[in-house]
């Protein structure tokens, strides 16, 4: 039988290759591209009135040469007119990607909010929901007055969305002969220096966000214990120095992107959309806080063994997933800042990557605490999906979908053993995961950029100022790595001990804790003056 | 001051990883003293100033 079907699976391949083999074309030269000039334009009609004042149901009629902005009515419409009207519909395209990208991360406060909130008790949830709401007003403040300057003000001309170049002064230090970019110095409140500026609007808009992000995470990490004026110190700090002055190394100009160009590792410290700038800047400092916080009352006995002390609301926690991993698709392919040019139409791959990684972190982490415990664990499963999609966020631009799913797969087992580690061995509490969820994978995250980038993205020929796409070592360029792996090296080093001696700074002056006896109430009422279910009946 | 101690040996550790641009153009010795940099400041987080918080632990009171 097997003998009789081998010449049909033969013919069948070989009429298979020839359909599959295109026929060759005759060899005729491709026509020589004639220049256009005004009077070729001058011909195009606009609709008639007539037609128009009947309606346009198809479209047909609407956005035609009509619309296209004329400068000198007297000459009529010149190809200069429709050069300036692609540009600015280029630029039009970026700003509204940029900016709608930017109102879905705004939209992830909310899922951190819930999540946050669902993982505390409930004697604790307005609370818990106050820092998460308020933390989008100081972090705002604080990142216009002094942040958004120390971060992007010498990032110089951003091409996808229109090279405005008043974003152009650059603090530096010489260091091994080689100029280090420590931080910028304009755009203070948005005004100074020509920063009251179209670009600079969008720019700032989509930065603030993510600015917001980590600063919400550390809320995680001290909730149910943490005092609130404490708390809009702290955030106040880290959204006016600490964040901008990573974000400026890694993404205003600084001297880790310039590892490229000065020090000849790979493209420079490469972090697409933040796994280090936002996930570790806030994971870290989460880690930070809830050392100098301490455990909550109950977590640990005498001997040092942790107790769970299970969150309230299971359905808002997955909830909140949910709108976090929403959200995500404005992080991640936002990052692009623009839509239109230089690359950008890889926004489909760096939204699949995604989802992808999203995918295979929340898979490993179930499958993990099933094999481990016997049940899937939903909180941890939760939490699984936004440790791949932390760990994806610094490589999606720059990884396929293969290596996204390896990432995602791997992030979801290391955010379990993260948790582990950090409440077993460290005997830290972290209430939702913050510090293994941000801090940890996103550190993976930016590992995984000089692991797994395959060198086929190509935005704008360059990355870092360094011509050519970033390459990570398994696919040839061991020097990539490096780089990602001084980036660790400085969110330890510096933003880890800068975090922690300013927190330790603000527990002197105002005290970071809240009493033991507002502790064991509930901190709805001592701190915040309402409870967030005040016709429950709580247990204590 | 343990915490202190702890918190220099956590920037050492970047300052380990900040010298290795210096001191050698070699990719590979550049990545063992970045990884031995990170290592430092490892120590520093999970051995020293945790550790030194841990002594006066709320739940050891």
């Amino acid at each position: 039988m097997l003998k009789r079907l081998i010449p049909v699976f033969l013919l069948t391949a070989a009429l298979w290759g020839q359909a599959a083999t295109p026929a060759a074309a005759p060899a005729t030269p491709p026509p020589a591209p004639v220049a256009i000039t005004d009077a070729d334009i001058k011909g195009i009609e606009a609709p008639k009135p007539e037609l128009r004042a009947k309606g346009d149901p198809d479209g047909a009629l609407t956005g035609t040469v009509s619309d296209v902005a004329v400068v000198d009515a007297k000459k009529g419409l010149t190809v200069g007119d429709i050069a300036n009207q692609v540009g600015q519909n280029k630029i039009a395209i970026n700003f509204v990607w940029t900016l709608i990208a930017g109102f879905l991360v705004m939209f992830m406060q909310a899922g951190f909010a819930v999540v946050e909130t669902g993982l505390c008790r409930a004697k604790n949830a307005n609370h818990t929901m106050m820092m998460n709401f308020m933390v989008y007003a100081v972090g705002m403040l604080a990142f216009w007055m002094i942040g958004f300057a120390l971060q992007m003000g010498g990032v110089g001309a951003v091409g996808n969305l229109g090279g405005s170049p008043v974003l152009n002064s650059e603090f530096t230090v010489t260091l091994f002969g080689k100029a280090f970019g420590l931080f910028g110095q304009n755009g203070y409140f948005l005004m100074h220096n020509g920063t009251y500026d179209v670009t600079v609007m969008v720019i700032f808009l989509f930065q603030m966000v993510f600015m917001d992000t980590a600063l919400t995470i550390v809320t995680g990490s001290a909730a149910e214990r943490w005092k609130f004026a404490a708390f809009l110190v702290s955030s106040f700090i880290l959204g006016a120095f600490i964040y901008p002055l990573f974000a400026n190394w890694a993404w205003g100009g600084g001297w880790l992107a310039n590892l490229g160009a000065n020090f000849g590792l790979g493209k420079g410290y490469a972090d697409f959309a933040g796994s280090g700038v936002v996930h570790s800047v806030g994971g870290l400092t989460a880690l930070a806080l809830a050392i100098i916080v301490g455990p909550r009352i109950g977590k640990f006995d005498r001997n040092g063994r942790p107790h769970a002390m299970p969150g309230h609301d299971i359905v808002l926690v997955l909830t909140g997933c949910f709108i976090l991993a929403f959200g995500w698709f404005g992080f991640n392919p936002g990052s692009t800042l623009g839509a239109s040019g230089s690359g950008n139409l890889r926004i489909g791959s760096v939204a699949v990557n995604t989802m992808l990684a999203g995918m295979g972190g929340a898979f490993t982490s179930m499958l993990y605490m099933w094999l481990r415990y016997g049940k899937p664990d939903s909180s941890m499963s939760g939490n699984g999906l936004l440790a791949g999609l932390v760990a994806i966020t610094a490589p999606c631009g720059f990884v396929n979908p293969v290596g996204s799913v390896i990432i995602g797969l791997i992030a979801g087992v290391l955010v379990c053993v993260s948790v582990e580690f950090v409440e077993r061995v460290m005997k830290i509490d972290d209430p939702v995961g913050a510090i293994s969820v941000h801090g940890v994978n996103g550190m993976f995250g930016v590992i995984a950029v000089g692991l797994f980038a395959d060198g086929k993205s190509n935005y704008g020929g360059s990355w870092n100022g360094v011509p050519g796409s970033v390459t990570g070592l398994f696919y040839g360029d061991a020097s990539q790595l490096v780089a990602q792996l001084i980036g660790v090296s400085t969110l330890l080093g510096v933003v880890f001990t800068v975090a922690f001696a300013a927190n330790v700074l603000i527990d002197v002056v105002v005290g970071q804790r809240v009493a033991a006896k507002a502790e064991l109430q509930g901190l709805d009422l001592p701190e915040v003056g309402a409870l967030g279910y005040p016709e429950f009946e709580l247990k204590s | 001051m343990t915490v202190a101690i702890g918190l220099l040996i956590t920037f050492l550790g970047f300052l380990l990883s900040l010298f290795s641009l210096s001191l050698t153009t070699s990719v590979g010795t550049r990545m063992a003293m970045v990884l031995a940099g990170i290592a430092l400041s490892l120590i520093g987080i999970v051995g020293v100033v945790n550790r030194a918080y841990l002594k006066n632990a709320i739940w050891k009171r």
